[in-house]
C-alpha cells in the first residue's frame, strides 16, 4: 500500500470484464494471485478466508476445466461450493437465466460464477442479484479471469508485461478469450497483435486494446515476445468461415519453423483445448517455450484472488 | 353538439398554416377555423380554451403492431388504441403478422369490427401480402383492398424471392395497391442483433450489416421500377438508404419512405449494457445514419416517421440481450421523439408534424390528417415545451418494452379527439 495518498481499494462488487478494472485493480489482483499461486508450490495451506461462504457455480454452457478450477480455488480459501452443470439440465430449457437467478438468490450465496452462452449474461445475472458475479465467460463477449491469468502467466514467464510484444492468432471474432486478454494486457503496456483469417477477424479492434489487426500470420509473430494461440472450433473450418482444416493449419497453425520468426525464447500459450495440429504442432505445446500447463496452475490462483477480494471481507 | 376550440395555435401541415385562432367541431367534422373562431363570434355547446396550447391534426401511424388476434397478452386493439390516443395517434394502420396472419377478406373484416367495437382510435388492418406471410404465393390482395385493407406487407420479412416480389408487385400495381416493403436481405442479416461494426464486435454481439439493407433496397426499387408499384420503404435506417430512395424518386419511380421515431432518437451506443429495450429490428444505427435521417426528415424527404409500435412482454424482453426479442413500443412517445428534433431546432414544427399528419394520411388517401373545414375532426391539443419523464409504469400499452424508460422527453398531448369525441385528456 502506498505510504501516501488515497489508499488503494478493490471497489467492485463483481468481476463482469476487464472493461471496468484499471490498471491497480489488475495490479492488485495479480499481485495477490501470486502469493497463491508460490503459497500452492510451498504447499502452504492459505486462510481459509471464505469459511462458512457459499460459492455457487453455475454453468450454461459446459466446461469441465474451468469449473473446476473456480471449484478448487473456492474450496482452497475454505467456502463451500455449489456447482451446478446447467447445460443439459431442466434449468436450462424453459426456466429463464432471470428466474434461475432470483430462485439461486433467495439461497443467499456470497458470490455467482456463471457462464452463459449469451454475451452481456453475467451482466444480467449481476442486476438481479445480491451477491458478487464472476464472469466465467459470456458468449463472445469477456471471460476476465481467463485475461487475468494469461496476464499473470505472462509476468511470471517474462518478468513483466510492459513493452512485450504480445501474439494473438486464431478465431478472434468468437473469442471472448482475445477480448479479455488483449485488453488486460493493453492495459498493463504490453502491445497486442491480433491475427486470423479476414472471416474471423472484426473491425474496431483497436477499442479492446489491440494495436494492429493483421491476417498474415508470419508477419503478426515477427520478434513476437509471447504467441497466444486460441482454439478453432473445427465446425467453422468446413466452407462456412474457411475453406479447411489443412488450409488454416498451413496459413495459421503455430509450427517449429514459424515459432523461429519470433523473438529468441518467444513463451507460447493457449486457453485450451487444444486441437494439436490444427492451431498448433504437439511438438510446441509440449516444448521447453510452452507454458501452457503454468495458464492452468495461473488460473486456479487468480480465481482464488478474485473471490478474496470480492467475497472474502477484506477488500 | 358542437365544440369551440378557441385560443389556441393552429397548425395544419397540409396548408402550411401556423397561427392563432380557434377551431368548430360540428358532431364529427371540422366546421371552420380560424382567427374569428371566439366565443364572442362563434356559438357552440361546449368551448373549450386552449390557453395558447398548440392544436393540430392527430397522428397517422401507419406501422402499429397489436397481438389481437392470437397473442392478447402482448397488446389487443383496445389497449394499442388507448395508448395511441395519450400519444395523439388517432389514425393506425396495424400490420397482418399476427395469429392468424391478416391474408383474406374475413379477417380484414375481424379487425375492422374489432376496432370499431373496441378502440378508441380510427384501425386500418394491413393485408398480408403473401399467403400466411410465407413469401410464395400471393394473398387476395384485390378483395382484401375493397375490404378495406389499407395497405400490404410482408410484415416483419421481405418476400425472399425476386420472382415471386416482382409478380407479386406487378398484380398490386394494378390493383392500384400500395405496398410495404422491409428491405432486408436475410441472407445477410440472419441471426445478428444489433447494428455491424465495431461496437457489436466488442460487446460480443452477432451484427446486421447495413448492406443487407442496402441491398434489399436496391432489388426492391428496381422491382417497384419496373412494375410501377407504389411501394412504401419500411423504415429506412441509414443515410445511404435515404440517398437511394430519393434517386429512385428522382427517375420516377412510386416510392416512399418512412422511418421509425426510434431512429431519430438513438443509435447504437444507446444499446450500452445490452438495454433489450433498445433491440429493433432494423437495429439502432450509427450517429452519422441518425444525424443524415434527421436531416432528410428535415428536407421533406422522408413521406411519413411511424411509431414501429412493437408491444413484447417482459418474458420477451427479460432475457440476455441476443435471446430476447426484437422491438420497442413506440405510440406514446413518437410526437415526443419528433418535438426533440424541434425543441433541438433541427426540423420545423410544420415539416415535423406533417410526416406524422398529412403525409402518411395523403399516402392512404384518407380524409383526415388536416385541419380543414369538412374534414374529419380527429385532432390533438399539446404543449410543445412540456418536460416529462418517460416511465414505463406509467405507459398506457400493455406492454411497455419503451427504449425511452428513464428518459427526460420534452412536449406532450394534452387531449385527443377522434371523430369530435373527446378521446383523451391528461
Amino acid at each position: 500500500m502506498p505510504a501516501s495518498g488515497e489508499p488503494y481499494r478493490f471497489e467492485h462488487q463483481h468481476l463482469l470484464s476487464i472493461d471496468g478494472l484499471n490498471r491497480l485493480d489488475i495490479l492488485k489482483i495479480l499481485d495477490l494471485a501470486e502469493t497463491y499461486a508460490d503459497a500452492t508450490r510451498r504447499e502452504v495451506r492459505p486462510d481459509p478466508i471464505l469459511r462458512d461462504k457459499t460459492v455457487i457455480n453455475l454453468f450454461f454452457e459446459s466446461s469441465t476445466r474451468t469449473m473446476s478450477s473456480f471449484e478448487i480455488a473456492a474450496r482452497r480459501l475454505g467456502a463451500d461450493v455449489v456447482s451446478m452443470p446447467v447445460a443439459n439440465s431442466s434449468v436450462k430449457k424453459g426456466e429463464t437465466l432471470i428466474d434461475t437467478a432470483m430462485t439461486l438468490n433467495a439461497m443467499k450465496p456470497d458470490v455467482l460464477v456463471i457462464r452463459h452462452s449469451a454475451s452481456g449474461g453475467a451482466k444480467l445475472l449481476s442486476r438481479k442479484v445480491d451477491c458478487a458475479v464472476i464472469n466465467a465467460g459470456d458468449g463472445m463477449h469477456q471471460h476476465p479471469t481467463q485475461g487475468l491469468l494469461d496476464t499473470l502467466t505472462i509476468r511470471r514467464a517474462r518478468g513483466q508485461v510492459e513493452g512485450l510484444k504480445v501474439t494473438i492468432c486464431g478465431d478472434i471474432t468468437h473469442s471472448r478469450v482475445a477480448r479479455s486478454s488483449a485488453l488486460c494486457l493493453h492495459l498493463l503496456g504490453a502491445e497486442v497483435t491480433l491475427c486470423g483469417p479476414k472471416t474471423l477477424l472484426p473491425s474496431g479492434t483497436d477499442t479492446w486494446g489491440a494495436s494492429r489487426a493483421v491476417t498474415n500470420f508470419d508477419e503478426a509473430i515477427e520478434g513476437a515476445d509471447v504467441v497466444m494461440m486460441l482454439r478453432l472450433q473445427l465446425e467453422r473450418m468446413d466452407g462456412a468461415y474457411l475453406p479447411s482444416r489443412r488450409e488454416y493449419f498451413r496459413q495459421f497453425g503455430l509450427t517449429a519453423e514459424r515459432l523461429a520468426r519470433a523473438a529468441p525464447g518467444a513463451t507460447v500459450m493457449h486457453p485450451g483445448p487444444m486441437n494439436r495440429g490444427i492451431e498448433i504442432e504437439s511438438a510446441i505445446a509440449d516444448g521447453p517455450q510452452s507454458v501452457i500447463t503454468d495458464q492452468v496452475e495461473m488460473g486456479v490462483a487468480v480465481r482464488e484472488a478474485v473471490l478474496d477480494l470480492l467475497a472474502g471481507g477484506r477488500a | 353538439m358542437s365544440t369551440l376550440i378557441h385560443n389556441s395555435r393552429l397548425l395544419d401541415p397540409a396548408s402550411g398554416l401556423d397561427g392563432p385562432g380557434g377551431l368548430l367541431i360540428e358532431e364529427d367534422k371540422i366546421a371552420g377555423l380560424g382567427t374569428g373562431f371566439s366565443p364572442d363570434k362563434v356559438k357552440a355547446s361546449e368551448v373549450i380554451d386552449a390557453g395558447g396550447l398548440c392544436l393540430a391534426p392527430g397522428l397517422v401511424d401507419l406501422r402499429v403492431k397489436t397481438g389481437e388476434p392470437g397473442e392478447e397478452q402482448r397488446e389487443t386493439l383496445a389497449t394499442a388504441s388507448r395508448a395511441a390516443v395519450a400519444g395523439g395517434v388517432t389514425s393506425m394502420v396495424v400490420m397482418p403478422d399476427t395469429n392468424p396472419v391478416i391474408d383474406d377478406v374475413a379477417l380484414v373484416q375481424f379487425i375492422l369490427n374489432r376496432g370499431r367495437e373496441t378502440a378508441v382510435n380510427r384501425v386500418y388492418p394491413a393485408g398480408a401480402l403473401t399467403r400466411g406471410l410465407n413469401g410464395e404465393a400471393m394473398a387476395e390482395i384485390g378483395l382484401m383492398a375493397e375490404a378495406g385493407a389499407a395497405l400490404f406487407t410482408n410484415g416483419d420479412h421481405p418476400v425472399g424471392d425476386a420472382g415471386i416480389l416482382r409478380r407479386t408487385f406487378a398484380y398490386a400495381a394494378s390493383q392500384s395497391a400500395i405496398v410495404a416493403g422491409r428491405p432486408d436481405v436475410e441472407s445477410l442479416s440472419g441471426s445478428g442483433v444489433m447494428n455491424a461494426g465495431a461496437l457489436a464486435a466488442r460487446m460480443g454481439l452477432k451484427g446486421i450489416p447495413r448492406d443487407a439493407e442496402w441491398i434489399g433496397l436496391a432489388r426492391d426499387l428496381i422491382l417497384a421500377q419496373a412494375t410501377g408499384v407504389r411501394l412504401l420503404v419500411d423504415r429506412i435506417s441509414t443515410g445511404k438508404s435515404l440517398d437511394m430512395v430519393r434517386q429512385a424518386k428522382a427517375d420516377g419511380t412510386h416510392v416512399y419512405a418512412t422511418v421509425a421515431a426510434h431512429h431519430l432518437f438513438f443509435n447504437e451506443l444507446d444499446v450500452g449494457d445490452y438495454l433489450t429495450y433498445c433491440k429493433t429490428n432494423p437495429p439502432f444505427r450509427t450517429e452519422d445514419d441518425r444525424q443524415a435521417l434527421i436531416d432528410g426528415l428535415a428536407a421533406g424527404d422522408i413521406d411519413a416517421v411511424v411509431s414501429a409500435h412493437d408491444p413484447q412482454p417482459p418474458e420477451e424482453k427479460r432475457l440476455p440481450y441476443s435471446e430476447a426479442s426484437f422491438g420497442a413500443a413506440g405510440l406514446e412517445t413518437t410526437l415526443s421523439a419528433l418535438l426533440a428534433l424541434v425543441q433541438d431546432e433541427r426540423v420545423e414544427l410544420l415539416t415535423a408534424l406533417r410526416a406524422v399528419t398529412s403525409g402518411p394520411a395523403d399516402l392512404l388517401g384518407l380524409e383526415q390528417g388536416r385541419l380543414a373545414d369538412g374534414a374529419p375532426a380527429d385532432l390533438i391539443l399539446f404543449d410543445p415545451n412540456k418536460p416529462w419523464l418517460c416511465e414505463r409504469e406509467n405507459l398506457l400499452s400493455r406492454s411497455a418494452n419503451s427504449p425511452f424508460d428513464g428518459r427526460r422527453m420534452v412536449g406532450r398531448v394534452n387531449r385527443t379527439w377522434v371523430g369530435g369525441l373527446a378521446v383523451f385528456s391528461r
